[in-house]
């Protein structure tokens, strides 16, 4: 399978930034000192578990 | 009037919070803001400043050399302060134990702006954070608040000139150590960040394929001992690899921006850094470039973004005051801030969106 970390990148980005430019920026640099690149993961990319894990984390600090 | 600035480089304490209460006459104050130097005594100064100025919430912390209005000094106090033409509200809170989660502090920022952290807006509200220095939890802290809120917190971490012995931090009258303070403000008109680090990244990349990330211990990179992957990517031995960590730190490079991790000293195999370095980063050798022309740009593009600077707050890199010291280049690095009031003072870190080192952070108020 593929494409999950892309779609759940997208998720925070959007739910955070909600069309913020400025803030798009910023989660996008929060996630690169999480240690996940979001620029680095596109549709095709598969679904490594240890990034997917790693994403889920992020999400549940997020809350 | 807005904002204000002064300094004092009297010896006696006592004089030292005098001087400054008269420069800033009776102007006033709703927020003080002040970095001293570890020469005076922590829980004397906290005091003494907080006594000085009731009627305004006060914090700051103890440094490692300081900044004001064009120059930079050592064994003073510099202070600014803000009337409700450039601050409408002011709330400073303490993070006593640093293994508590922020959300504890962010209440009170609740109780005071009367909403919810995750709905202020980062336009409206900045945020600024100073940590104890010798903690060694800045990574943690900083990345916990930006969990919480997207309300821009920028800092610095305490110093004591040099001496690696205590740092403080400092809240309405206290001083704290292995602690930080957290402060909400909400100006009365714009304001910018600057996130400046003079280095450019080279083509080399040290992937961290084993590190101890509490401990800001890189093991291996590009699954070598991390001291001679260093070594081979500046071309030197282990033994010599010190002698570059100054002009050649590594760094996380997102969208053209490093975010400096500096090298701490190199034990065994593994190299120790300033800054927490994650398994699975992808970091690029850096190269020194210009302090000052760099900073200059920095300062003056953001100026003429926010169509001028009434105020500004620099935490820069204790890293970068040595290098300008050894480059007798520290007079014309606080002629930099001679534009517009400008407090600051030099740090064992500086935050932005996340911990960085060998960095200037600076808050500007239009």
């Amino acid at each position: 399978m593929a494409g999950k970390i892309r779609q759940m990148i997208d998720t925070i980005i959007n739910q955070r930034a909600k069309d913020n430019a400025m803030l798009v920026g910023v989660i996008k640099t929060k996630l690169m000192l999480k240690g996940i690149d979001p620029n680095k993961f596109t549709a095709q990319s598969p679904d490594d578990p240890a990034v997917i894990a790693k994403l889920e984390a992020v999400i549940k600090d997020l809350k | 009037m807005g904002i204000k600035t002064a300094f004092s480089s009297k010896t006696e304490l006592q004089d030292v919070v005098s001087d400054i209460q008269s420069q800033f006459g009776d102007f006033e104050a709703n927020l003080v803001v002040f970095f001293a130097s570890s020469t005076f005594g922590p829980e004397a100064v906290a005091s003494q400043m907080g006594a000085a100025f009731p009627q305004a919430e006060t914090f700051g912390c103890s440094t490692a050399g300081e900044i004001v209005s064009g120059r930079m000094l050592t064994n003073s106090v510099v202070a600014m302060a803000f009337d409700r033409q450039s601050v409408k509200t002011a709330k400073a809170v303490v993070l006593e134990d640093l293994s508590s989660d922020s959300y504890d502090a962010f209440s009170s920022f609740e109780q005071c702006f009367n909403k919810p952290m995750a709905e202020m807006d980062p336009k409206q509200y900045v945020g600024i954070v100073l940590i104890d220095g010798l903690s060694g939890k800045e990574e943690q802290i900083i990345d916990r608040i930006g969990d919480l809120t997207n309300v821009n917190f920028i800092g610095g971490s305490a110093g004591d000139d040099l001496k690696f012995a205590a740092t403080h931090v400092y809240a309405n009258g206290k001083s704290y150590s292995n602690a930080a303070v957290l402060a909400m403000i909400e100006p009365v008109g714009e304001f910018a960040f600057v996130k400046t680090q003079s280095f450019c990244p080279l083509a080399k990349k040290l992937v961290v394929t084993k590190a101890n990330e509490s401990a800001r211990e890189v093991l291996e990179f590009n699954n070598k001992p991390a001291a001679a992957a260093y070594a081979e990517a500046i071309g030197t031995t282990v033994a010599d690899a010190p002698n570059h960590f100054m002009h050649n730190p590594v760094g996380l490079v997102f969208e053209g921006e490093p975010f400096v991790r500096s090298p701490q000293q190199i034990k065994g195999d593994s190299m120790f850094f300033y800054c927490s370095v994650l398994e699975g980063m992808e970091l690029s050798l850096l190269e020194s470039t210009d302090i000052i022309a760099d900073t200059k740009k920095a300062v003056e593009t953001a100026r003429q973004e926010l169509g001028g600077i009434s105020g500004m707050i620099n935490f820069n890199c204790i890293l970068r005051t040595l290098e300008l010291n050894q480059k007798g280049l520290s007079s014309a690095y606080g002629e930099l801030f001679s534009v517009a009031p400008t407090i600051g003072f030099s740090t064992y870190g500086e935050q932005f969106i996340g911990h960085v080192n060998q960095t200037a952070t600076i808050l500007l108020f239009h």
